[in-house]
């Protein structure tokens, strides 16, 4: 079981740092983590000091008599330890530090916000017989957990699970559909579909930080494959226009308006809110706790999002959303909020016979109807649900039913409970074809066990050992122990493309 | 970047070419030495590795699949950075795949590392009765521009391996740089075997 091989690395590596013989090793580890507390940031000269600290240490450990006799994979792990115990250290001072950074991160967000309202795999040259909306959910949250994490490696994880779970996916889907094996012709526009639905929180700042501060020799061969794919989806997102998606330039831009709108809409309902719950998107203290399941719907995860204020006003139909004449809300508005929202302008409508022209058998008698329109009634109706069933999902509602018509009681669903009910529709049909098939391989980054540990043992052996008294009050504490079963679980990964290897020789 | 030490070449290998062609065949071709019915389910879809010993040296390709639709051709940059190698795969059936081909020809050889070893591969070479590209006019281009050509198919395997072998021969030897951390080990020189020549 390689799993537990390297788990009992890092014990060794932490057992190591609490023997004498490590002070000197604990103390330049401490002294380095203070010497960036006396200067403002400075991504290029950090990263730089970072890589070569760790390289150091890491060429220092091999040669130490603490780790003499030991195989690669502890000395890997060592490596490893270290590198999660500084970076987070320093991850306050060096990540998202720059405004620059922070406002490209809005930026990309906001954007992915409003293209996921629109966006069809068509537009993206995804072939039908690899579509498969249900299963990228899972792709999804794999991307959604990058903040719960702080350590380079662990957030290149996140990355590396989803594009794991995209890859599994297609060739499930190739095996099923006798489509010729995917490749990257495959691959990357489903990444794209699946980072814009899912709208990763930071997606840009979690990138660079990955690139800087993620040791430089561990960054290669598959791993790097997969950050060069996600950092080629940064690109392409954030330069989408109407080209890039094969749409006419009117049609984009229609979309677009309608999307603000929406979310114009939704975003005034939820500033109403004072929920701290929705405190999701930025690295918040205590955000390693994070609920995934927050994560879920991207329409409750945007309450920061506002449309440009020098856009025009939408004259589209959505834009009768106008927030001024909105019920204020105080939970996520569900379809019945939005149903009773336009009942009641409906009702302020001066000529409300001309809106119902359309539908002719709205005021018609079961007497008046003849066989002929039963065709008629029945393919509106297969409509009606449709564009009922889409929209409910478009806002996460589960199982939708459709309520009574001129329903004056608010269906009462915060955005906690949608939020659950989606996560587990979503992911009951996507656990089954994954293990019929045996075939997608997630690796879990759940953090149940890490909750669950007890104290960190670095953090006392460093204490015990150490003399730099500055240290400890200066920089925050930090769970080690969590490294172990992110280390545990990704080296599932290794096996992988060690197999690869084997395979082909 | 090619990386070496000890004879052991490490190689990253981008492919290019117009959806279609067949890029992901071939190179799975090479990697599984089969066509279509593989069934090994951990393998990868964009990425491979394979090591091919090749005279005095061993070399392990990481070969990088890249996406051939034209909306993602400006990400292309990203992919070929600190190439090695690049095969550029067009199919024989299509002339406007031929056409994407001496675009990317090009492009490499203005962006693209100076020393990238570059193969045209002419791919579906089975299917000769819907020929559209003269192997002559390939070889013609090929030779105009300084790379080594050669007809493949991934569905009989014809060329395949050749192909990849070529390139092999072709990377330049790099000696070994000292090593910084003053020791190498023989079972794991790549990873701390110092960089070979390449653009970033």
């Amino acid at each position: 079981m390689e799993n537990s091989d390297v788990f009992l690395g890092l014990h060794d590596f932490l057992e190591r740092m609490r023997q004498p013989g490590a002070a000197d090793f604990v103390k330049s580890i401490k002294s380095f983590i203070v010497s960036f507390s006396n200067h403002v940031p400075d991504p290029e000269r950090d990263s730089a000091a970072v890589q070569e600290f760790l390289a150091k240490m890491e060429a220092d450990f091999r040669a130490h008599p603490l780790w003499a006799g030991c195989s690669e994979e502890e000395l890997d792990s060592a490596g490893e330890g270290l590198e999660k115990y500084v970076m987070t250290k320093l991850f306050t001072r060096v990540f998202a530090s720059l405004p620059d950074d922070v406002k490209q991160d809005e930026q990309l967000s906001e954007k992915m916000a409003l293209i996921q309202q629109f966006i069809r795999p068509e537009n993206l040259d995804i072939k039908p017989a690899f579509q498969n909306e249900t299963s990228w959910l899972l792709a999804q949250k794999e991307l959604q957990k990058i903040n719960m994490h702080k350590a380079p490696r662990d957030k290149l994880v996140c990355i590396l699970n989803c594009c794991k779970v995209v890859t599994n996916l297609l060739l499930n889907a190739s095996i099923a559909s006798n489509e010729n094996p995917p490749g990257a012709d495959e691959f990357l526009p489903v990444l794209i579909y699946v980072t814009l639905k899912a709208n990763p929180p930071q997606l840009h700042s979690n990138l660079l930080y990955i690139q800087r501060y993620r040791r430089e020799s561990r960054l290669v061969s598959e791993a790097a494959y997969y950050f060069t794919n996600m950092q080629s989806v940064e690109s392409f997102i954030s330069n989408i226009d109407a080209k890039a998606l094969s749409m006419d330039e009117s049609e984009f831009e229609k979309n677009m308006e309608s999307a603000r709108a929406l979310l114009s809409g939704l975003s005034t309902d939820l500033e109403n809110q004072s929920n701290p719950s929705d405190h999701l998107i930025g690295h918040a203290p205590g955000a390693e706790t994070m609920d995934p399941r927050h994560q879920a719907l991207n329409v409750s995860k945007e309450p920061a999002l506002r449309p440009k204020s020098s856009e025009s006003r939408p004259r589209t139909k959505v834009a009768t959303l106008n927030p001024k004449d909105q019920l204020s809300f105080n939970k996520v508005p569900s379809l019945s909020d939005l149903e009773n929202k336009g009942a009641e302008l409906l009702s302020k409508e001066d000529r409300v016979s001309q809106v119902f022209k359309e539908y002719p058998y709205l005021f018609a008698h079961a007497g008046d109807l003849t066989i002929n329109d039963v065709e008629d009634l029945l393919n509106s109706y297969k409509e009606l649900v449709l564009k009922y069933v889409c929209l409910s999902k478009g806002l996460g509602v589960s199982a939708p039913s459709i309520p009574p018509f001129n329903s004056q009681t608010k269906v009462q669903q915060n955005a906690e409970t949608t939020n659950k009910q989606e996560d587990t529709r979503a992911a009951d049909p996507n656990d089954e074809s994954i293990k019929d098939t045996g075939r997608t391989e997630v690796y879990s980054t759940t953090n149940k066990q890490e909750d669950t540990r007890a104290a960190d043992p670095t953090d006392e052996s460093i204490k015990d050992t150490g003399r730099t008294d500055v240290y400890s009050d200066r920089v925050p504490l930090i769970d080690v122990e969590n490294s172990e079963s992110q280390l545990a679980q990704e080296e599932a990964v290794a096996p992988q493309g060690g197999k690869v290897e084997e395979t082909s020789q | 970047m090619a990386t070496s030490g000890n004879k052991n070449i490490n190689a990253k290998l981008v492919l290019l070419g117009d959806v279609g062609a067949g890029k992901s065949s071939l190179v799975l071709r090479f990697v599984k030495g089969q066509f279509i019915e593989f069934q090994e389910s951990t393998i990868g879809a964009a990425f491979f590795s394979q090591t091919l010993a090749v005279n005095d040296a061993t070399v392990k390709f990481e070969i990088w699949d890249t996406a051939g639709q034209e909306r993602y051709h400006s990400l292309a940059p990203m992919y070929y950075r600190g190439a090695a190698a690049a095969i550029i795969v067009y199919d024989i059936t299509n002339q406007t795949s031929f056409e994407r081909a001496k675009k990317w020809v090009q492009e490499l050889q203005s962006q693209g590392n100076p020393n990238m070893v570059m193969a045209l591969a002419g791919n579906k070479a089975d299917l000769l009765e819907a020929r559209k590209v003269a192997a002559e006019e390939a070889q013609a281009y090929a030779q105009e521009n300084g790379l080594f050509f050669m007809e493949t198919s991934a569905k009989t395997a014809s060329n395949v391996n050749d192909i990849f072998y070529e390139i092999a021969k072709r990377l330049p030897r790099v000696q070994p740089l000292p090593n910084p951390s003053g020791m190498v080990l023989a079972d794991r020189p790549a990873e701390r075997a110092a960089s070979a020549s390449c653009c970033s």
